[in-house]
């Protein structure tokens, strides 16, 4: 056999879920102790336990509402059909959201609170900002016509609002989850940011014309073209509505860059103040 | 970043052994992160797992920046998969080598082994057949690594539980062939010659006589378990005594080397794993202050 054979054979037999083949007593050395077929199945043990355990790290909550049993036995049937395609172990769990809302016997909250968790990782492990950019430098003639940046760590998300109260809540146990909710709260479908600032991970609900704003500012839309939105025909109110808007995404420190409007250095008065 | 002085000096140095304290260390692990970035570390020098800091941010980056600023940080992979027959990640080498060149890694490092089957990623150390086909397709494959990160790779032997029958080479015989034919270094790790040796019968001592000394750079140590019939390389638990007095004879073979301990499961505190690094100084202390006591040693 050669190399690629030998190690297309232990692939095989090290992440199968079923048992070893009959010829592996002829590849591998087996001894009093150990057959063969004992010997690959530490592999075997370890590369199943190996990844699910990556998947229970990332998805804590989601494993926590299914109970033990099941999540264990919907991520070995995940892990068949979606291997690792990354170096780092835990992107495995990439598609496990979409994968949980393709099965019929899991509910949609729990889709949606595996959606959460994997964007919560995303804002964990992205790349930090080249720099943050500061209210104080924008040009206020120029800033209408400017694009925002954003970090790289923040993503929005439609998310049921039964799988926030899962997430915030850690303890409801999966047999609630059979359970319709007759709140009317729990069965809304939000937007939710998630980012990371500095160190902390964090995730919130947008009101709807926020979304929708970020929506456009993140496709390259001008600020005054996003802030058209929250016209109401109530000028003052409408303003401070959008200045309301961008200043909370100043202060979650969402903002990269923006392109076409900063001063060319921090104004001295202002930065000491 | 602010760095520490050159990591590069420091272990060629060492590694000379020109009567410097042994320069120990330990892998940084998440739940030691918080601690870390207050107070930093007491070891010579920190290990850190390639994959976890690869285009990354975050606290995990905050860690190792505040270690840089004080200590030199070497970089251990084990995605590489330089023995599989998937080709090389072309932009994980890309990655590696730039985060090698930001933060001056003292040395890059990964496993003798295949990790990728198929365009898939095992997450795992599994071992090679050893023959002379597979030693040239490694060899060419660790100088592609070596010219992408501009540096020497030292390769790691790792502990295995299953030999393969098509192997003409024992396993030292390969890791020595590999790392000479390839100009790579070799990262020992003691504890997996142990471990290996227990699970397939051969001597442990063998095997560090055919490892070429120029070649050793560091020492890995770790804890096993029985895992019953087999040991099994978990770094679960401390050093054993019989990996310690192994790294012994390790140390009398190859001299005053870096050395790393790597503890990955029921990670105790940060205390406990400097209390561990620092045995691994008093260990190496004590043997090479009880050979000057000693007749020297018979080039």
């Amino acid at each position: 056999m050669t190399l690629a054979d030998l190690q297309r054979y232990f692939a095989t037999v090290a992440t199968s879920t079923s048992g070893p083949p009959a010829d592996i007593d002829a590849i591998f050395v087996s001894s009093a102790r150990l057959s063969a077929s004992e010997r690959l199945g530490i592999y075997n043990r370890g590369y199943h336990h190996r990844l699910l355990d990556a998947l229970a790290s990332v998805f804590t909550h989601t494993k926590f509402a299914l109970g033990e049993a099941d999540f264990e036995r919907i991520g070995l049937v995940y892990l068949a059909s979606h291997p690792s395609e990354h170096p780092a172990v835990e992107r495995v769990g990439r598609l496990f959201p979409e994968y949980l809302r393709t099965l019929d016997a899991v509910p949609n909250e729990l889709a949606d609170l595996a959606t959460l968790e994997w964007a919560r990782l995303h804002a964990l492990v992205a790349a930090n900002p080249s720099a943050l950019e500061s209210a104080h430098r924008i040009d206020p003639e120029r800033f209408p016509y400017s694009r925002l940046r954003f970090v790289s760590s923040l993503s929005i998300h439609q998310v049921g609002g039964r799988a926030l109260s899962l997430f915030s809540q850690k303890a409801t146990p999966s047999e609630q989850l059979s359970t319709p909710s007759s709140s009317t709260a729990d069965r809304a479908v939000r937007a939710v940011a998630v980012w990371r600032k500095r160190y902390r991970v964090q995730h919130a609900v947008l009101e709807e014309l926020e979304a929708e704003a970020w929506q456009l500012a993140a496709s390259g839309a001008s600020v005054s073209h996003f802030c058209e939105l929250f016209d109401s025909g109530a000028p003052t109110a409408d303003a401070q509505h959008a200045f309301r808007v961008v200043a909370t995404w100043f202060e979650r420190e969402w903002i990269e860059a923006i392109d076409g409007s900063t001063l060319s250095s921090p104004d001295p008065a202002e930065t000491s103040a | 970043m602010h760095r520490a002085s050159d990591p590069q000096q420091a272990l060629s140095a060492c590694a000379n052994g020109d009567g410097e304290p042994i320069r120990v260390g330990f892998g940084l692990r998440a739940p030691h992160y918080d601690e870390i970035l207050k107070r930093g570390i007491a070891a010579d020098f920190a290990e850190i797992t390639s994959e976890n800091f690869l285009g990354r941010g975050g606290r995990a980056y905050g860690v190792l920046e505040r270690v840089r600023s004080e200590k030199p940080v070497a970089l251990h992979g084990v995605s590489l998969s330089i023995g599989g027959v998937d080709p090389l990640n072309e932009s994980y080498l890309s990655e590696l080598a730039a985060l090698a060149d930001r933060i001056e890694a003292m040395s890059v490092s990964d496993h003798l082994c295949f990790g990728t089957f198929g365009g898939h990623y095992a997450h795992d150390l599994w071992p090679l057949p050893y023959t002379e086909e597979a030693l040239q397709h490694i060899v060419q494959r660790v100088k592609h690594v070596q010219h992408r990160l501009g540096r020497q790779l030292l390769l790691e032997n790792v502990s295995s539980y299953v030999e393969y029958r098509a192997s003409t080479l024992s396993e030292w015989e390969f890791l020595a062939q590999v790392a000479t034919q390839a100009d790579a270094g070799i990262l020992l790790d003691v504890n997996n010659v142990f471990v290996s040796a227990a699970n397939h019968g051969f001597s442990a001592l063998e095997y560090l006589a055919g490892i070429p000394r120029e070649r050793v750079r560091q020492i890995h140590l770790a804890g096993h378990s029985d895992g019953g019939g087999f040991l099994l390389d978990d770094h679960g638990s401390p050093v054993s005594d019989a990996v310690w007095r192994l790294y012994e004879r390790a140390l009398a073979r190859f001299g005053n080397l870096p050395t790393i301990i790597e503890w990955d499961e029921r990670v105790p505190t940060l205390v406990e794993l400097e209390t561990e690094a620092t045995r691994a100084r008093s260990v190496s202390n004590a043997w090479f202050s009880s050979s000057r006591e000693r007749a020297p040693e018979q080039p």
